[in-house]
């Protein structure tokens, strides 16, 4: 995840802390629990509770090789210092997520239209959006008449995702995208690297943040933008 | 040797968690090797005013933030608390935590022109 600003418009805020756990860039990190051995530790990928903020130390990333450094080792310590991590900590930044699709992370899924709907109001593809179910996120185009429109989904059935607002009218053959993802919906699940979003899994209450804007592209670059509600400092969301 | 009064205190979560916050460079370090051993482990680095102009980022394949060039934090070189830092990140991995209006924008155009061309 990146951070991309505010909704204050305020400076970044950010603090050096104790880690519990080997720690990876770019991902939010969560106050640790009583006895845990330092000040914070990974989210999971149902849980953001009691969050501390965004890490972005880029120390040893995934990228590069590993995680940043975190040992009990005495002797490691005495030689290398403890593991510590630099974490932004306003609890209104906005982060921006990366949309996938699996639990690694994988390019969203598009689908193609088999049955043409003259009215536009229906998107019938190949795959089912019932289940997981797609009701209430968005289904946007890739190609077609309708290319680079996007609606709200407002019920499933099956592999037919139906709106309210119209679209043109779509035809055989046309791609779109969907994503269980809409304004101010409070629940995500992670890709198992904990930096990227799932949008293949119906909403849930698990990862506590709200949406806040949506960047509806091709497969592979499309983006969610979010603020944490359920920090340490400011748990009035959860 | 005289009495000390301890005085019961409410603390909050807020001012336990503030006060385990690392408090910058260990006692008896040079600010620059300190500096320089963050600068190897690839970590943010945040510098105060008086210290920014010391550290030369280039030199280390680190960038300073320029979207938002002020951040609150405590000073790497001289563990100063100041609201008005500078601070720094790894070059190379600059784009796994920041998202650039610049980096919006190219994808923005790219956007149009994909949708110009019909397939998104």
């Amino acid at each position: 995840m990146q951070y991309l600003g505010t909704l204050s418009g305020s400076s970044p805020v950010i603090r050096k802390y104790k880690s519990s756990a080997a720690m990876i860039t770019g991902i939010v990190v969560l106050a640790t629990a009583a006895d845990a051995s330092g000040q914070m530790s990974t989210s999971t990928t149902t849980s953001f509770a009691e969050a501390l903020g965004l890490h972005i130390d880029l120390g040893l990333t995934r990228a590069v090789g590993g995680p940043t450094a975190y040992t009990t080792t005495q002797a490691t310590i005495a030689s290398d210092g403890e593991g510590i991590g630099s974490v932004i900590i306003n609890p209104d930044q906005i982060l921006r997520a990366h949309m996938v699709t699996g639990a690694t992370g994988t390019s969203i899924t598009s689908d193609t239209i088999v049955t043409s709907a003259s009215n536009g109001l229906t998107a019938v593809g190949g795959t089912s959006v019932a289940s997981p179910d797609m009701n209430e996120g968005m289904l946007w185009y890739l190609s077609g008449s309708n290319v680079g429109q996007s609606r709200k989904i407002t019920s499933t059935s099956s592999v037919t995702a139906t709106m309210i607002v119209p679209f043109a009218a779509n035809a055989v053959g046309d791609t779109y995208c969907y994503a269980a993802q809409q304004i101010g919906i409070r629940g995500w699940t992670m890709n198992t690297a904990l930096d990227r979003i799932r949008v293949d899994v119906a909403t849930t209450t698990a990862c506590r943040c709200a949406v806040i804007g949506l960047e509806l592209n091709g497969t592979t670059d499309s983006y969610s933008q979010l603020v944490l509600t359920d920090m340490a400092w400011n748990p009035i969301g959860a | 040797m005289s009495a000390t009064i301890l005085v019961k205190q409410a603390w909050t979560q807020k001012d336990i968690r503030d006060s385990l916050e690392v408090k910058g460079k260990p006692k008896g370090r040079v600010a620059g090797g300190y500096i320089a051993d963050l600068a190897a482990l690839k970590k943010v680095i945040l510098l105060c005013t008086s210290c920014t102009h010391k550290f030369n980022p280039g030199r280390v394949g680190f960038v300073r933030e320029k979207e938002f060039p002020v951040c609150q934090g405590t000073c790497d070189g001289c563990s100063t608390y100041d609201t008005r830092c500078s601070w720094y990140l790894w070059e190379e991995g600059y784009h796994l935590v920041r998202s650039t209006a610049s980096e919006r924008r190219a994808l923005q155009k790219s956007r149009e022109k994909r949708i110009l061309q019909g397939q998104l």
